[in-house]
């Protein structure tokens, strides 16, 4: 089913493990060049800046060279006539990628991720335009979703893309609304897939704990928790974001028993996911309990009714901050700074690239939103109204 | 062969030693497993919940609470932090310095928000510099610029940066005609001042891990700066021929220091500026539709020879 071979992405893997030892000192220069022939791959692989650059550029010529073919050779196309050509470009796209990927032995190249992004674009827009647009409405309709979503965990399973199922994840949340009008059972459907698609990641990644595909199933663990969690979180829903976006109207009602039931739900929750995370010492199951759980802190007051005071962020932020300095205490205090296998020392270097980035990033983003802004005309004004950027202006003090 | 069997036979070929084996083979297991950066995370979120609560809470309160109360317990934080800080630090060293605890580099990020609103507050409410906003943006810029180097931190440097940015800003907003070509220039100066500044101090050997965060400010601003001269109706040719040489220069210097977020710096900019300027005036549709192809085209096969000469990831 995928299309690269086990043992060329387990070699790319350790080749990424040795390159970041030597750089941490664990093993010589010299045994890293020994080491190093012994890993050589056969894939094609760039580093992330290319990979997004190769991307972008990818996604420019493909979507410049399908206009050009409707503006040459079908100047005022039927929607029909335009929907059968983006499902041919979809073919097209496809088929490109996996030669990208076959024969020039891409990965992770940025142009084989491109053509196949493109793809599950044409092939929505296709059988959108080709089968429903200007058409009563049809029950049928949710075949456009439903294809979307399953081309696009084809495309995960061949490729390995996360955001490929991330897609999957996001066309299964437009499936219910052509079955039932009811919101209640719309959350609960789709609860119930991504329950499902949990069930069997789940059952299937025990059998790769330790080999390369052991990231990947965690991150699609992950994206599945927080699916399920934003789903029945009916103040954070994914599922009423769409309408209130588009549709304009306030937050949608409830039966009580459901109500109540998802606000159980959400306090249930994440302890559920940080225990799953820390039993399987998974990263990302463990960063998204972490997410939930100060999600649930965030939108209890909205669930309940209760007014929000100010200073609630503030109490957030010192509880945050608590329960890092407690954590990173009590895994201090254990036997070389290590208990039940989990430790708040940096082991790689990758950590501390990572902190670097982060630093010089969000220290250009946070003042915006919290430091004041340039003093107006009229004394009597209060705060806010800035516009210039910078650590002493921003635009809402 | 997983990375485990791999490391197996490493060790009984001699190739790593028994305990290079024991040391290698836990961390492919994840054992130990470090939160490191969970916790960072965290302690992050953390400190700008609370500034954002305090500043949500004395931007509603303010008149309730009195100023002299609001004043005390920012002035409180701020004298707890400091303090803190101080107290701590290891002595100074030009070179890169750990910080002392986990939490430290936190600390300075609360004493600089904290700072920025206490400013901001007394400003508000005493408007003591009326008119002159931009002095507070530089004594801000100057005291995080000392905090980044006395306690070596990259985000208090980061928030220096961005004051200075806010103060060149401000000051040219001083003028009223010609704005956007005074911003430019603004920009411009901005950058060879903190571009040299950056490069002075690395050469001196002042913090030159610094070096990297100035490196990638400039090169952002200054490339917008000289993409906004590009899009000017007239007069625009000196800008696109020095976006062309910045762009140059990026693309060299991400090259011979395997630093490929100035490659793509370059890559993306110039290609925004040739386009725009490609594109003036035509409104043949398939003149447009024909260049996106051929330049999309023309530019994967450049980045993909760049990819294969230097593009392997590091």
């Amino acid at each position: 089913m995928r299309l690269y071979c086990a043992s060329s992405e387990e070699t790319l893997r350790t080749r990424k493990l040795l390159t970041e030892w030597v750089g941490d000192g664990f093993l010589t220069k010299e045994q890293y060049q020994l080491l190093e022939k012994e890993t050589v791959s056969e894939l094609r692989t760039t580093n992330i800046f290319l990979r997004l650059v190769l991307f972008l550029f990818t996604l420019i010529s493909v979507g410049a060279a399908a206009g050009l073919f409707f503006v040459v050779f079908l100047s005022r196309p039927l929607e029909q006539t335009a929907g059968v050509f983006y499902l041919i470009f979809a073919g097209v796209c496809y088929a490109a990628a996996e030669v990208a990927v076959c024969q020039a032995r891409l990965y992770r190249y940025g142009i084989e991720e491109a053509l196949a992004v493109c793809s599950v674009g044409f092939l929505y827009a296709g059988m959108q335009s080709a089968l429903f647009i200007g058409r009563p409405y049809s029950p049928t309709q949710f075949l456009v979703p439903a294809a979307g979503a399953v081309f696009s965990l084809r495309i995960w399973r061949r490729f390995g893309f996360f955001y490929a199922f991330l897609a999957a994840m996001i066309f299964l949340i437009f499936l219910p609304g052509y079955w039932t009008s009811s919101l209640e059972a719309q959350h609960l459907i789709v609860a119930v897939f991504y329950a499902t698609g949990l069930g069997v990641v789940a059952s299937i990644r025990t059998r790769h704990r330790f080999d390369y595909l052991d990231e990947d199933y965690s991150l699609v663990e992950a994206l599945l928790w927080l699916g399920i969690y934003l789903v029945m979180n009916l103040q954070l829903s994914l599922l009423n974001l769409p309408a209130q976006w588009w549709g304009g109207t306030g937050a949608p009602e409830f039966g009580r028993p459901f109500y109540w039931g998802t606000w159980v739900l959400i306090w249930c929750l994440p302890p559920i996911v940080l225990a799953r995370g820390v039993r399987q010492k998974d990263r990302f199951v463990i960063a998204v309990g972490a997410i939930v759980a100060t999600l649930t802190l965030i939108s209890n007051k909205p669930y309940l009714g209760w007014h929000r005071n100010t200073w609630d962020p503030m109490l957030l932020g010192i509880w945050l901050t608590g329960i890092a300095v407690f954590i990173r205490r009590w895994l201090a205090r254990g036997p070389g700074g290590i208990r039940h296998g989990f430790t708040a020392a940096r082991l790689s270097g990758k950590d501390k690239h990572w902190m670097n980035v982060g630093s010089t990033v969000f220290g250009q983003l946070s003042p915006q939103s919290i430091t004041p802004a340039p003093q107006p005309s009229s004394p009597d004004l209060r705060f806010g109204g800035g516009q210039t950027g910078g650590g002493g202006a921003g635009g809402d003090f | 062969m997983t990375i485990l069997t791999r490391l197996e036979q490493w060790k009984d070929q001699g190739k790593i030693s028994p305990e290079q084996y024991a040391h290698l083979a836990g961390l492919s297991r994840g054992e130990p497993l470090s939160l490191f950066l969970e916790l960072n995370v965290l302690l992050y979120a953390g400190v700008l919940a609370f500034v954002a609560g305090l500043g949500w809470t004395v931007s509603t309160w303010s008149g309730q609470l009195g100023d002299v109360l609001v004043l005390t317990v920012l002035s409180t934080i701020l004298a707890a932090c400091f303090w803190y800080a101080f107290s701590r630090a290891p002595s100074w060293s030009v070179a890169e310095t750990p910080a002392p605890s986990p939490v430290f580099d936190y600390v300075l990020y609360l004493v600089s928000l904290t700072w920025s609103l206490e400013l901001g507050y007394i400003e508000e409410r005493f408007h003591l510099l009326s008119g002159q906003w931009d002095l507070y943006l530089l004594a801000t810029a100057g005291l995080f610029f000392f905090l980044a180097y006395r306690f070596d931190n990259r985000f208090v440097l980061s928030l220096g940066l961005s004051s200075l940015a806010g103060w060149f800003g401000l000051t040219v907003s001083h003028w009223s005609a010609h704005q956007d070509a005074a911003y430019r220039q603004y920009a411009l100066l901005y950058c060879l001042l903190v571009g040299v500044g950056g490069a002075v101090l690395q050469r001196v050997g002042l913090k030159p891990h610094f070096f990297g965060t100035y490196l990638n400010i400039v090169a952002n601003v200054l490339f917008w700066a000289l993409l906004s001269g590009v899009f000017v109706r007239q007069g625009y040719g000196l800008w696109f021929l020095a976006l062309l040489i910045a762009c140059g220069a990026s693309l060299a210097w991400g090259l011979v220091h395997r630093q490929f977020a100035f490659v793509a710096y370059a890559a993306v900019y110039v290609y925004v500026g040739v386009s725009s300027l490609f594109l003036r005036g035509v409104t043949d549709d398939i003149a447009i539709w024909g260049y996106f192809v051929a330049s999309g085209v023309a530019m994967l096969v450049v980045l993909v020879q760049i990819g294969r000469r230097f593009g392997r990831p590091a």
